[in-house]
């Protein structure tokens, strides 16, 4: 999901160059015709560091994590189907020191992973927050965004794990407990979400700048009212939902929410970035934005991208780590008394 | 001696159906003098395995700790060498030396870079992968069994007939 949303989100910034061959010359550590080396002080500098970083390591820790399962698909299937497998599995013996390397550096994979969590969204954050405009200019932006993107992603997750669950009829590995634990997070980090939302108004407001709080105010009961309700609303409100055990456990509900929170999610980018944009400290660059049909078509293409991406992954490839089931299996043991061995 | 090819997958390959056994065997094995060059296939990482083959910490984790520091200390030197071969001073603050907290993020970002990267070198490097020349021994062990694997070995010398001793289900030369 991380990988494709991704690469998704990449076509934006080129799609917005204009001339998108030109993308890597003006992002990537390049002097320029007069000598001048990009700004290392500046966050979107962080930010291509931060999102590189984020897609090359995700897609390692993932497509290591195939390598096994994907030479046991090799081992069952024949002819050409074999040879690509094969490939892709970079010849995977399932030695005991293959199994104990890759144990290893999975491990690492997984605590260098775990760290860029925070650090890709604050990065992101850090785009908006560090430059002094009104609504973006607040310190609690990172914390805030890295709860956002928790928030959206278990919905996203529920959103697209329970048709495959369904079709490919795994309900015996993922658990109604496993659902719950989803939807559980998703309530947490709502909440999380609600608290930043009321922080942003209660800081613009008690920090008596008026610009800070011309544009929240704004936000709340300007031309923009109705992206910053639903994106309370779906955000904040229905989420609390999920306190009821009933509610969790209650499938369709549960999808339908997740679905309204995909949406909320979508309405706090558009209100963050649009209602900052339009009015900022030069009047005479004040205006009014609504996306036209091409921003429109634009985004709904990027969802078609996206499910390109997913429906690929899961047509070709294991879509629940077999390596991994079996580790959770009970061993493949004898039995018989083994003269007092006890591994593990 | 004439130049001939060494089929590193020829030999003798015993199948186990558990992995108590295996383990068992394993032990067995290695108190042995006439298996050298032997590999154990298992369908998933067993800890009990590990132990039983006694391996220690992998030398993966000096691929990660190696690349790690590499990528500070090129996110850093990225940043305050360009820094240093031709300044831009932006809203009047300092470049270089003064600037470390900004480049902070670029030397945290290269760091679980060059880290990930040098952690799947090692998992190939250690695991001795890509490895086109050798075959599937058998199948089944990607499946759901275990298998201990002699090269230059045949069913009938005396390491067969100790695998079949030691619990193997199919003995057989590969």
């Amino acid at each position: 999901m991380t990988i494709f949303a991704v690469i998704c989100a990449a076509v934006f910034p080129l799609i917005h160059m204009g001339r998108m061959w030109l993308g890597a010359y003006w992002a990537l550590p390049l002097p320029n015709t007069n000598n001048l080396w990009i700004n290392f002080r500046s966050p979107l500098v962080w930010d291509v560091f931060a999102i590189s970083t984020y897609f090359t390591t995700s897609l390692l820790f993932w497509y290591i994590g195939l390598v096994p399962d994907l030479a046991s698909i090799r081992d069952r299937v024949t002819g050409i189907k074999r040879l690509v497998y094969g490939f892709m599995s970079f010849g995977w013996r399932g030695t005991a020191r293959q199994w104990w390397h890759y144990e290893t550096g999975y491990g690492f994979l997984a605590a260098l992973a775990t760290p860029l969590v925070l650090s890709v969204h604050s990065v992101v954050s850090w785009d908006f927050a560090m430059s002094l405009q009104p609504g973006w200019h607040t310190v609690i932006f990172p914390p805030y965004f890295v709860a956002g993107a928790i928030l959206s992603g278990c919905a996203m997750v529920y959103n697209l794990l329970l048709p495959v669950r369904q079709m490919f009829r795994l309900e015996k590995f993922i658990l109604p407990e496993h659902l719950d634990a989803c939807l559980r997070l998703t309530l947490l980090t709502s909440t999380i979400v609600f608290y930043a939302y009321s922080i942003e108004f209660f800081v613009a407001w008690y920090s008596g700048n008026p610009y800070e709080w011309a544009i929240f105010a704004k936000r709340a009961h300007g031309p923009y009212a109705f992206y910053f309700w639903v994106m309370m609303f779906c955000n904040c409100i229905f989420p609390m939902a999920f306190w009821s055990k009933k509610v969790r456990s209650s499938i369709p509900l549960s999808f339908f929410i997740c679905i309204l929170i995909n949406v909320g999610m979508w309405f706090e980018r558009y209100n963050i970035i649009v209602s900052s944009l339009v009015e900022d400290f030069l009047p005479s660059s004040w205006g009014h934005f609504e996306p036209g049909l091409w921003e429109i078509v634009i985004t709904f293409g990027s969802f078609g991208l996206f499910g390109t991406f997913y429906f690929i992954f899961v047509k070709f490839f294991p879509i629940i780590s077999l390596s991994e089931i079996k580790l959770i299996m009970p061993k493949p043991l004898s039995g018989k008394a083994t003269g007092g061995h006890h591994h593990g | 001696m004439a130049k001939s090819k060494v089929d590193k997958d020829q030999g003798v390959i015993g199948i186990f159906r558990h992995l108590d056994t295996v383990c068992n065997a394993i032990e067995k094995v290695r108190e042995r003098g006439d298996f050298a060059g032997y590999d154990v296939l298992s369908p998933t990482s067993y800890h009990e395995i590990e132990h039983a083959c006694g391996f220690g910490a992998s030398p993966v984790r000096l691929f990660t700790l190696i690349g790690a520091l590499t990528g500070t200390c090129t996110g850093f030197g990225l940043a305050l060498l360009t820094d240093w071969d031709w300044s831009i001073v932006v809203g009047g603050k300092t470049p270089g030396i003064y600037s470390l907290p900004a480049y902070v993020v670029i030397g945290f970002e290269c760091t679980i870079l060059f880290g990930a990267i040098s952690t799947i070198l090692g998992i190939l490097v250690m695991g001795r992968m890509p490895n086109p020349k050798r075959r599937v021994l058998d199948p089944r062990t990607t499946d759901d069994r275990f298998a201990i694997f002699v090269p230059g070995a045949t069913k009938d010398g005396p390491q067969g007939q100790f695998l079949r001793e030691c619990g193997a289900e199919e003995v057989r030369n590969t």
